[in-house]
């Protein structure tokens, strides 16, 4: 069996201004409309495509049009034809979000579980600091309510955020049974949140990531860019609970791109230094300690980090 | 640490079957982790971490994979 390819197609003239695909040996394993246009139809789209073959599919999609003469399905069917011959390559498993602006000083905030008001109290502490700009590592929703209102003030905030585990299942429509329901849009906006952000502070190249959930997304490569940082932090050290296999990280690193990484899903603070580069674990913004936040700095050759406390 | 076994004398090759693992992937670290082995590079014989952060002479890793040989071929 064919590797599981994903592909990502900006559209023209329609209202999503994306769509994502996948395809294995032939056939379409999904098939979504992100951002825009009408979500029942698209979804109803996307189920009656989903398992069918490409070739099959093809004479059903062209030529309809709905705006600007084309519409989603024949945007779908340009997407698959440029896949076809070669003109849409695939996509990384996983999207990476870089933060071109090279940064002096940080915020770290780490899982929200859909607490508003906590990040609220937090982007307000944040703002009182010398702080250029505030990365949010996951998890944003939670089994809290407020989860629709967390995400559209954070729309409104100078903070890039990536997704966490069940930021992620949420953005597939499969987060576990109980926690509350979320609109369409609100996924499709957590959907298109990056799973990896990379970042330059003082000079150092760094990346943030949740945790091993990307190992786990479709056409996961262990050659993808970023995927050793990924899978040393993940699988080899298991998140810094394993110190044993420290000395075999230290023979790793060299190989790395990255001399910072950020990762999250150990919900709880941790800094490690091992073979010249620094590992920080950003832990949940709420701790029975109170609100926690992190400030990461450059200071010429060294990183500097420290956990910032808000009393409740 | 692949030269090193593979520049062994040919009676020892075809005492032994080699695989070698790629750290850099999962089933690498897995591997790695199976053997509870600690740094790199390392090398396992009969599922055995023998040799740990350090490159054993030509000498010394012959030996020892003949005397796992002939231990296994005595019985």
């Amino acid at each position: 069996m064919s590797k599981n390819e994903r592909y990502i197609y900006r559209t023209h003239g329609v209202c999503p201004p994306e769509i994502h695909f996948q395809v294995q040996d032939g056939f379409l394993t999904e098939v979504r409309f992100i951002g825009g246009g009408c979500p029942g139809n698209a979804r109803l789209v996307s189920r009656l495509l989903k398992g069918l073959p490409v070739e099959g599919v093809m004479e059903f999609l062209r030529d309809i049009e709905c705006r600007n003469e084309t519409s989603c399905p024949d945007q779908l069917f340009k997407a698959l034809s440029d896949a076809r011959n070669g003109a849409l390559h695939p996509a990384h498993s996983f999207d990476v979000y870089e933060d071109c602006q090279p940064r002096k000083s940080i915020a770290l905030i780490g899982e929200l579980g859909g607490r508003l008001d906590i990040l609220q109290r937090l982007v307000e502490a944040i703002s009182r600091e010398n702080v250029e700009i505030s990365y949010c590592l996951g998890n944003l929703t939670g089994h809290a309510p407020a989860n629709k209102d967390l995400l559209e003030f954070l729309r409104k905030q100078s903070v890039l955020a990536i997704q966490g585990d069940l930021d992620w299942c949420y953005s597939q429509g499969t987060e576990p049974a109980g926690f509350p329901s979320l609109d369409q849009k609100e996924r499709d906006d957590l959907f298109l949140l990056p799973h990896l952000l990379s970042f330059q502070l003082d000079g150092k190249k760094g990346i943030a990531f949740f945790g091993e959930y990307v190992q786990r997304m479709t056409g996961f490569s262990d050659f993808d860019p970023f995927a050793l940082e990924i899978n040393m932090v993940s699988s080899l050290t298991q998140f810094f609970k394993d110190e044993t296999v420290f000395p075999a990280l230290e023979v790793m690193v060299p190989q790395f791109q990255a001399q910072i990484i950020l990762f999250s899903q150990p919900k709880e603070w941790g800094h490690w230094q091992v073979g010249g580069a620094n590992f920080i674990s950003v832990g949940p913004a709420a701790t029975a300690r109170g609100l926690n936040w992190g400030l990461l700095g450059g200071n010429g050759d060294k990183i500097h980090f420290e956990i910032m406390q808000l009393q409740d | 640490m692949a030269e090193s076994v593979r520049v062994l004398p040919q009676n020892i090759q075809d005492m032994m079957d080699v695989r070698e693992w790629d750290m850099r992937t999962r089933e690498g670290i897995q591997r790695f982790r199976e053997l509870r082995a600690k740094s790199l590079p390392s090398i396992a014989l009969d599922n055995e971490l023998v040799y740990e952060a350090i490159i054993p002479g030509q000498e010394d890793l012959s030996a020892e994979i003949r005397r796992r040989y002939e231990e296994k071929n005595r019985e």
